[in-house]
């Protein structure tokens, strides 16, 4: 096997973990709670598409812009490639190994076969660096992982050129520059200013803010769109998998972004920092009670009219405490 | 949220969560998923019955194979079409025996692979008893021709 000595740690989210772990690896000092707020990670959207299996939300910004908006706000430069014939795809990446260049590649999470199998579900934006091969595995660090994983080289090649809903296509990358003195005042503040933003300034009324009113609204209709009770069980115990196991740190990355805001309080000096970060932490936990009730009420096929009408409330309560919030966040970076 | 009112042990699915430490400060920590822990069978509990249920259907041809792994994976419709190749319309048809039927192989291989089996699995169930599965190990033999599936069946497990 050859092996690069690349330092394997688990993260909250499999993109940001990576960028991460290839920053640290490449001599750049900076936390996963950093490198998500920095690239205003933070978000909501909520859709009802023919590309899911049913209604659904996303908490976190398009998938590639962590990596993009570290780009843009540190200055690091990343070599990006993509592919159509597999084969090309495996032998760069290939290559990129026996360089000893710990690379990032795109898969469809499903193929992850050392992740347990109650998880694996067809998304085709997962993010693992690959640090080692033999002839017929590769070696991985996956976020999500305790400990590095090996994955037939077939079944990795399929993951990454599998198509579909935001196909791969064979996406690997890494970094080429990392400038020596970063302006991180600057970086966070703009990071933040985007975030907040998007929070509660886009005219779309599936996002931000207006998307968490839109997810209040359309969860007391999902039952006509189930098969039966226990596909409405499924999914509203699934808003409970998209808070909390679906690599967020816990409460749909609100956490993970309190943390950020006290790195950034700490790095800055700025006390006003801190004190959003603890409001953050609060609004976590109202989500995290989301969390806890609809797994509850899921289990319990305790699902009519009135408990989901509950469920709608505190959701809408939710969109007024981060309307509240980013508004005050974007007014103190403006 | 604290670090103690978080933690969950369950050890089979592992994650980092980020917490308010004792100290007031927030960090990582590393715990088992809440659901998984608490949750677990009653997932598998609905697998079991969807499984059932659509199996069901599949034996009175009220539904095709195509439609049984869709459910089972959780597709969306658009992004398994998208996989496969042809247009939201055609896959609906291929939901129904009637049309399932008038594939052509080279299609039915092209499903086959976007839901990960073998060929034959979109038209061949295998199903063993649970005393017999104790004893039997199965695999599926790689070949060189990918619309031919050799499945192999041992005992001894």
């Amino acid at each position: 096997m050859k092996e690069i000595d690349f330092k394997h740690k688990m993260a909250a989210h499999c993109e940001t973990g990576t960028v991460q772990a290839l920053l640290n690896h490449n001599g750049l000092d900076i936390s996963e709670a950093m490198v998500f707020g920095i690239a205003s990670g933070i978000f909501f959207g909520y859709f009802e598409s023919r590309n899911f299996p049913f209604p659904t939300f996303i908490v976190r910004n398009k998938p590639g812009s962590i990596r993009t908006n570290i780009s843009k706000r540190l200055g690091v430069k990343w070599e990006t490639k993509k592919f159509r014939n597999p084969a090309a795809g495996e032998a760069a990446l290939d290559e990129l190994i026996m360089k000893k260049i710990p690379t990032a590649a795109q898969v469809d999470f499903y193929y992850m076969e050392y992740m347990p199998e109650w998880i694996r579900v067809h998304i085709n934006v997962h993010f693992v660096n690959v640090i080692g091969l033999n002839e017929s595995r590769y070696l991985l660090s996956d976020s999500y992982h305790p400990e590095k994983a090996l994955l037939e080289k077939e079944t990795f090649t399929k993951a990454r050129f599998v198509g579909g809903h935001m196909a791969p296509k064979g996406f690997i990358f890494y970094p080429v520059h990392i400038p020596e003195n970063i302006d991180f005042e600057k970086a966070i503040r703009k990071g933040i200013k985007k975030a907040a933003h998007d929070m509660i300034r886009l005219p779309v009324p599936f996002i931000g803010v207006k998307g968490i009113r839109k997810f209040a609204k359309k969860v007391t209709g999902w039952p006509e769109k189930a098969r039966d009770i226990d596909h409405l069980s499924h999914e509203i115990m699934k808003i409970n998998v998209l808070l909390e196991d679906q690599g967020t740190g816990g409460a749909g990355f609100r956490f993970l972004y309190a943390t950020f805001l006290q790195q950034a309080s700490q790095k800055l000096n700025d006390p006003q920092l801190e004190t959003m970060s603890k409001r953050m932490m609060e609004i976590g936990d109202h989500w995290r009670n989301i969390s806890y009730f609809a797994a509850k009420i899921g289990k319990n096929r305790d699902l009519g009219k009135e408990r989901l009408n509950e469920l709608s409330a505190m959701i809408f309560d939710m969109a007024d405490r981060e309307e509240a919030f980013f508004s005050d966040l974007y007014k103190m970076v403006k | 949220m604290k670090e103690k009112e978080l933690f969950v042990d369950f050890k089979p699915q592992q994650l980092v969560l980020y917490v308010e430490k004792e100290d007031g400060s927030y960090g990582q920590v590393v715990s088992g998923s809440y659901l998984a822990k608490n949750y677990l069978d009653d997932y598998f509990d609905k697998v079991k019955k969807w499984d059932k249920s659509l199996k069901e259907q599949l034996k009175k041809g009220e539904i095709s194979p195509v439609y049984y792994y869709l459910i089972m994976q959780e597709f969306g419709e658009k992004d398994l079409a998208s996989r496969v190749g042809i247009s939201l319309r055609k896959l609906r048809k291929h939901f129904k025996m009637e049309h399932y039927i008038k594939m052509r192989l080279s299609l039915l291989k092209r499903y086959a692979d976007a839901f990960d089996v073998p060929v034959a699995s979109m038209v061949h169930f295998l199903v063993i008893g649970k005393k017999a599965a104790k004893h039997l190990t199965i695999e599926n033999l790689d070949s060189q021709n990918p619309y031919f599936t050799i499945t192999k069946i041992e005992s001894g497990k």
